[in-house]
């Protein structure tokens, strides 16, 4: 039962992150691999502020969303809307984001060192039962913290004018644009609270256990995998494929072990990636143009 | 005079590594993150024959540049049917496999350990042992990948990667089989960069999984990037600028440390900038991802 559990858990917080980055491959069209040095960013802005700048949790948290939002819509508007606006082809926004991702990672690293870092002070509180696991209550809200947004985000799009925006713009920005949608205002917008989604769970997750610069990496690579089995562009299925991933990873802990667990994971994605491409819940993939 | 020796030698490793890397992302316009875990390949394949059944270093870089082409076609014959971006999630998919592997497989490789006691080269009995020796093998083997890419590029073979570069569709309508042209040019691809890990090898007498990290093969593809994708020159000047950046930013003084993160962030900077105003690269012709 634990490791239902735990994979609920782990689920939860790769499903945040996938969130973000497939809203934001929806509308931009690219790999924005620079989500995973926000979402760290977002943790140790909370580091800064809180342990350093001894400011309490309750400003601190805000202040640190806020802050990677700001972040992750700066580097939409100083790199990417400019590459965008040459016509810049999906690889070059990717790799200028393995760029990003390579310069704000080691920034932190510069910033605060390589060790590790505790956002929460006090000891560890005691888990609760529940249907025989133990879940502690930073977990719980974890879990809670990923349902809200996906519903929020999920009626967002399918009922708000915003939302509707958004999803014109995924489908065809061109046509958007012709018929007077302010295309780029709303990526900077998907930027932005793409952002907000990564600092969430990355928040979360440091007060889980603890942060180290590196902490980016391996979350991006579970969510870019997640949102990949789920179905890129579709909020179901970065929310399906970050659970499914969750108890993947925790199944294959609990019975085979804990070393092969990356293996598995991207053994799964490259299943997918042969077999069905477009995700569990995505739209089929349209094959070359000419 | 042994520094500097030992300088050359790696830029030598790296000018075969960023060669071989250049026949996919600059001749047939694949974009792959794996480069790093086939030199991983022919670094372990050869140390092992090396040291375990006493192989000579001949031998051990034939054996490793075979494995390589084997594991090659595991990666490629899937992958390569995905397009653009997923085909770059694949090869990451691979790389994180193979590293996994090269960290895990405690009764092959060690496991984090790594392989020491690798025994320095001797060719028809010429023993290879000073910094010196070992660059003008270093230097015999680049010139050697320069050659195979530049007879390969120059042929009616790479022609027909060129047009797959260009246009994929247009090459299949040409009646060109594109997929055993992509997979072809990924198996001499990985054989080149199994030589360059078979090589390191045996230079250093020492191989761990850290140098076939998912960051190695980035820092590949930038050498690749930053030097100029598809020109013959790209490759040697991406490799001096991306070795001796580093090594510079230690004379200036910064204590290694901090040298370590200023180099990746040097680096990271390089490449968004180079994709924002220079996408085809110092010296660099055709442009990147056209």
């Amino acid at each position: 039962m634990q490791f239902v559990i735990n994979g609920i858990v782990a689920g939860a917080l790769y499903s945040l992150v996938a969130l973000g980055f497939s809203l934001i491959f929806s509308t931009a069209r690219f790999f924005h691999f620079a989500h995973g040095a926000l979402y760290c960013v977002a943790a140790y802005l909370v580091y800064f502020f809180a342990s350093v700048l001894g400011w309490t949790p309750w400003v601190a948290v805000p202040c640190a969303v806020g802050g990677v939002a700001f972040l992750g819509g700066l580097v939409e508007l100083g790199v990417y809307r400019p590459l965008r606006h040459r016509r810049a082809s999906s690889d070059i926004l990717l790799v200028a984001s393995l760029g990003l991702f390579i310069v704000l990672q080691n920034l932190i690293s510069l910033a605060f060192g390589d060790a590790t870092k505790l956002l929460r002070s006090g000891p560890i509180k005691e888990g609760v039962l529940f249907l025989g696991a133990r879940i502690t209550p930073i977990q719980i809200d974890m879990v809670i913290a990923a349902v809200i947004c996906i519903t929020v985000l999920g009626c967002v799009l399918r009922f708000s004018g915003a939302g509707k925006k958004i999803r014109a713009v995924a489908d065809d920005s061109e046509l958007a644009q012709i018929l007077g949608v302010h295309t780029d205002r709303v990526v900077l917008g998907v930027f932005t609270s793409g952002s907000i989604l990564a600092g969430v769970a990355a928040i979360l997750a440091g007060f889980d256990s603890d942060i180290t610069p590196l902490m980016g990496f391996s979350v991006l690579f579970m969510a870019v995998v997640a949102a990949i089995i789920g179905g890129v562009g579709s909020i179901g299925g970065a929310a399906l494929g970050g659970l499914l991933l969750g108890l993947t990873q925790q199944f294959v802990a609990a019975t085979l072990s804990t070393r092969w667990q990356e293996v598995c994971v991207f053994v799964l994605l490259i299943v997918f990636l042969i077999l069905r491409p477009e995700g569990i819940l995505g739209k089929p993939l349209r094959k070359a143009r000419i | 005079m042994e520094y500097l020796g030992h300088v050359l030698v790696l830029v030598a490793i790296y000018t075969v590594l960023a060669a071989s890397l250049n026949v996919l992302v600059g001749h047939a316009g694949i974009l792959s993150v794996a480069q790093a875990a086939f030199y991983g390949v022919g670094a372990y394949a050869s140390a092992l024959l090396a040291v375990r059944l006493g192989a000579p270093f001949i031998v051990g870089l034939l054996a490793g540049m075979v494995v390589a082409v084997l594991v090659s076609f595991v990666v490629s014959l899937p992958s390569l049917r995905l397009h653009g971006d997923y085909f770059v999630i694949a090869t990451f998919g691979f790389q994180m496999i193979l590293y996994s592997v090269f960290n895990n497989w405690m009764g092959l490789t060690d496991g984090p350990l790594g392989i020491p006691g690798i025994p320095q080269p001797v060719i028809f009995g010429w023993r290879v042992e000073s910094h010196f020796e070992f660059l003008v093998l270093a230097a015999v083997l680049a010139a050697f990948a320069y050659l195979v890419v530049w007879r390969i590029t120059a042929s009616p073979f790479g022609r027909v990667l060129h047009a797959i570069r260009e246009d994929e569709v247009f090459a299949q309508a040409l009646g060109k089989n594109t997929l055993r042209f992509k997979v072809t040019a990924f198996a001499v691809s990985a054989a080149l960069a199994a030589s360059a890990g078979s090589l390191y090898a045996h230079y250093i007498t020492y191989i761990d999984p850290t140098s076939s990290t998912v960051m190695e093969s980035i820092l590949v593809l930038s050498m690749v990037i930053i030097g100029g994708a598809g020109s013959p020159w790209g490759p040697l000047v991406g490799a001096v600028v991306l070795v001796t950046l580093p090594e510079a930013l230690r004379f200036v003084g910064f204590p290694s440390s901090v040298a370590a993160n200023l180099r990746q962030i040097v680096y990271g900077v390089l490449l968004v900038i180079m994709m924002m105003f220079r996408p085809r690269g110092l010296v660099g012709r055709y442009g990147f991802g056209r």
